[in-house]
């Protein structure tokens, strides 16, 4: 009885295990289950900072991603971009990112601009991507439009209204990170310890452990880490979109792993106590 | 064609992509092996057209014919002796630009290293150790500090690991084991919030099968 | 770049500033050397008709459509460009790591196992971690969030810390070991 439970639990198919996790993905995202968020600290830190922030001010928004990871920081950049058109900020962006940073930029500045009734050039500008991204942080330091002479659509910066006075960190209040991989460290060892100039990020999930160190140090004053932290932002914000919405699968998959942990390691003991 | 019809097509192509990229998932097939050239030929075809526009137009043909910046015409041949590692016999020109770029990052790399990482970390692991934020917060920053020396101990390893310096490797591997355990969570949970998006993508905007 | 670090001095300040512009567009064209190669190898493979030289055919067509449309459109909202990127590639990139997630599950399954002491306190840390940080953990225990905030700001930080700063001191010496010319394996050279 014992060897054939330890058997069955051992040789679970891994098409099984895909199937579960498939199922653990789909079934709450048509049921939807009314679940708490609680609020990570170093999440309502970020909000609470940029809720600080004088209304008009402005800020730098990065879209440093990757379309691999759209599913945990394209709701960061959103909820974030809500906040801050909610406070009227006008939002400087680029992308250290070749890989489509600039043209996801364009499109989710395009498609909230619409709603929040902003137009480009007078409430936000793209500058788009530019290559060696150390080069770039520490030359923004000294003069934006030696780095960036136009924005990414071609237009030199001179012509655009809310790039005339700004030619450096100098002109903003805030950067607001969104990223998936170790620009972030760029970020804060370049820009924030060389111009002292604050700044808070959205990271994924795999990278988010590592930012707790900086937040302590005041390096960056808050993080938002993976789909939970977009949906932790989207619940401060009082706007409930795709990440909140993935929280019930995000739950049921979780318990569906840990669940194949535990089978796994009950057929191993079982099987160590056998032999 | 209305333009339901044709955001309805656009997202039949991206659908259509998505389940080729899955088919692998039974096994490899050519669907997926489509797909998955597909792909390599739009990401290299996007940073061609990328740099076209940001770098070569922008950096240099609008500086150089408008502006008169004729200096930029020394980076611009720099950047074209990259291409000369293709060619066996003109490979070490390439190294010009190499060393032009990786001399001007280790610059950047040595001050930012020290300054914006080592400083700053070093400062807040010993500051909160004499108290000064309640009996709570001294505790705090001594657990932090007894896990950065015990971690920087356990990696290094020009010594040997016995005695005193044994024995706080010992704890070091506790400490390194409870944040690789996080760390394992968070990877998951970030693995698994990419698949929630793209079923939110088939289900929701595809195929309306949810709100 | 490190004098002008230190130095306040004008001259220095605008001839590093220089020098960063010249990286970018340097770096630019080394980002090209990747679409050079890959159009190289594929154009071989096709001439010499290897295998799946078929599917190679199709990478270099949308490689051109790509570099042709961003060419002659430009690259933003509503070009070919465009449109290749947002329903295509994004879609294909972003499906491509999402597989993670089964294999991840799969992997977890096979291979953790609580062998040893450290293998457990491991495999607790994940089991905490993973319920704390989604709504459901609450549901399950109240204060397993609380929990999973401890051990992110306490002994994950002190890790992290730790690795940061051991980093960053390998990555300062090996910037001086190239800046010295102590270093020169960049070059190719042994």
């Amino acid at each position: 009885m014992v060897q054939r439970l330890t058997q069955l639990l051992s040789r679970i198919d891994r098409r099984i295990v895909f199937l579960v996790v498939s199922l653990s993905v789909i079934i709450p995202l048509i049921i939807e289950l009314p679940l708490p968020i609680p609020i990570a600290p170093e999440s309502r830190k970020l909000f609470e900072r940029v809720e600080e922030i004088p209304d008009g001010s402005r800020v730098i928004l990065t879209f440093d991603y990757y379309p691999s990871t759209l599913a945990e920081t394209e709701p960061m950049s959103v909820a974030a971009l809500r906040h801050l058109w909610r406070k009227d900020m006008k939002i400087v962006t680029l992308s250290t990112v070749g890989t489509g940073g600039p043209n996801i930029a364009d499109r989710v500045m395009a498609t909230l601009a619409e709603e929040f009734d902003k137009e480009y050039g007078i409430d936000y500008v793209n500058l788009g991507y530019k290559a060696n991204y150390q080069a770039v942080l520490l030359g923004l330091g000294k003069s934006i439009r030696s780095i960036y002479p136009t924005d990414f659509y071609g237009t030199p910066l001179d012509s655009i209204p809310l790039m005339r006075d700004i030619d450096d960190y100098g002109a903003f209040e805030f950067i607001y990170i969104v990223s998936d991989n170790g620009i972030v460290d760029y970020w804060i060892g370049l820009v924030n310890a060389q111009y002292g100039i604050e700044m808070g990020a959205g990271v994924t999930a795999v990278m988010a452990p590592k930012f707790y160190a900086y937040v302590r140090a005041q390096q960056l004053i808050g993080l938002l880490g993976g789909m939970k932290g977009a949906a932790e932002y989207e619940e401060l914000i009082g706007h409930k979109a795709l990440a909140t919405s993935g929280m019930g699968a995000q739950s049921m998959v979780h318990i569906a792993i840990i669940v194949f942990i535990i089978l796994g390691n009950v057929s191993f003991f079982l099987g160590r106590r056998k032999s | 064609m209305t333009p339901n019809l044709i955001q309805f097509l656009e997202l039949s192509v991206a659908g259509f992509l998505t389940l080729c990229i899955f088919s692998f998932l039974y096994k490899d097939n050519p669907f997926y092996r489509l797909a998955e050239h597909i792909y390599a030929g739009l990401s290299a075809g996007y940073y061609a057209g990328l740099i076209w526009h940001s770098v070569i137009v922008q950096q240099l043909w609008i500086p150089i014919t408008d502006e008169g910046k004729f200096v930029l015409i020394i980076p611009g041949i720099l950047g074209l002796l990259m291409f000369t590692r293709f060619s066996k016999n003109l490979t070490y020109l390439s190294r010009v630009s190499i060393a032009f770029v990786m001399g001007n990052t280790a610059g950047i790399t040595l001050m930012q290293q020290l300054h914006g990482y080592v400083l700053p970390q070093t400062r807040d692991t010993i500051a909160g150790l004499l108290g000064g934020d309640g009996t709570a917060a001294m505790i705090g920053a001594w657990v932090i500090f007894v896990g950065v020396v015990s971690t920087l101990i356990y990696f290094y390893f020009s010594k040997e690991h016995k005695g005193v310096l044994g024995v706080t490797a010992r704890i070091g591997i506790v400490f390194i084991m409870i944040s690789f355990g996080a760390h394992f969570g968070y990877t998951v949970m970030g693995r698994v919030s990419l698949l929630i998006g793209r079923f939110q993508f088939l289900m929701r905007d595809w195929l309306h099968l949810i709100n | 770049m490190i004098i002008a670090f230190f130095s306040g001095e004008e001259n220095v300040s605008a001839f590093s500033q220089e020098q960063l512009v010249w990286v970018t567009i340097v770096a630019g064209f080394a980002l090209l050397l990747g679409v050079v190669s890959i159009t190289r190898v594929s154009v071989n493979s096709v001439r010499q008709k290897k295998k799946d030289w078929p599917y190679k055919i199709v990478l270099l067509v949308f490689l051109a459509a790509s570099t042709i449309g961003a060419v002659f459109e430009g690259t933003e909202r509503g070009t070919v460009y465009d449109w290749l990127f947002q329903n295509m590639n994004a879609p294909m990139m972003s499906t491509m790591f999402s597989m993670l997630a089964f294999f991840i599950a799969s992997a977890a399954y096979r291979a953790f196992r609580a062998r040893t002491i450290e293998a457990t306190i491991l495999l607790i840390t994940a089991t905490i971690v993973m319920l704390g940080r989604v709504p459901m953990g609450q549901v399950i225990y109240s204060h397993l969030p609380g929990i999973t905030d401890w051990i992110m700001n306490y002994p994950n930080l002190s890790v992290q810390r730790g690795i940061i700063i051991g980093a960053a001191l390998g990555a300062a010496s090996m910037s001086l070991r190239i800046v010295l010319g102590i270093e020169r394996t960049y070059l190719g050279r042994s």
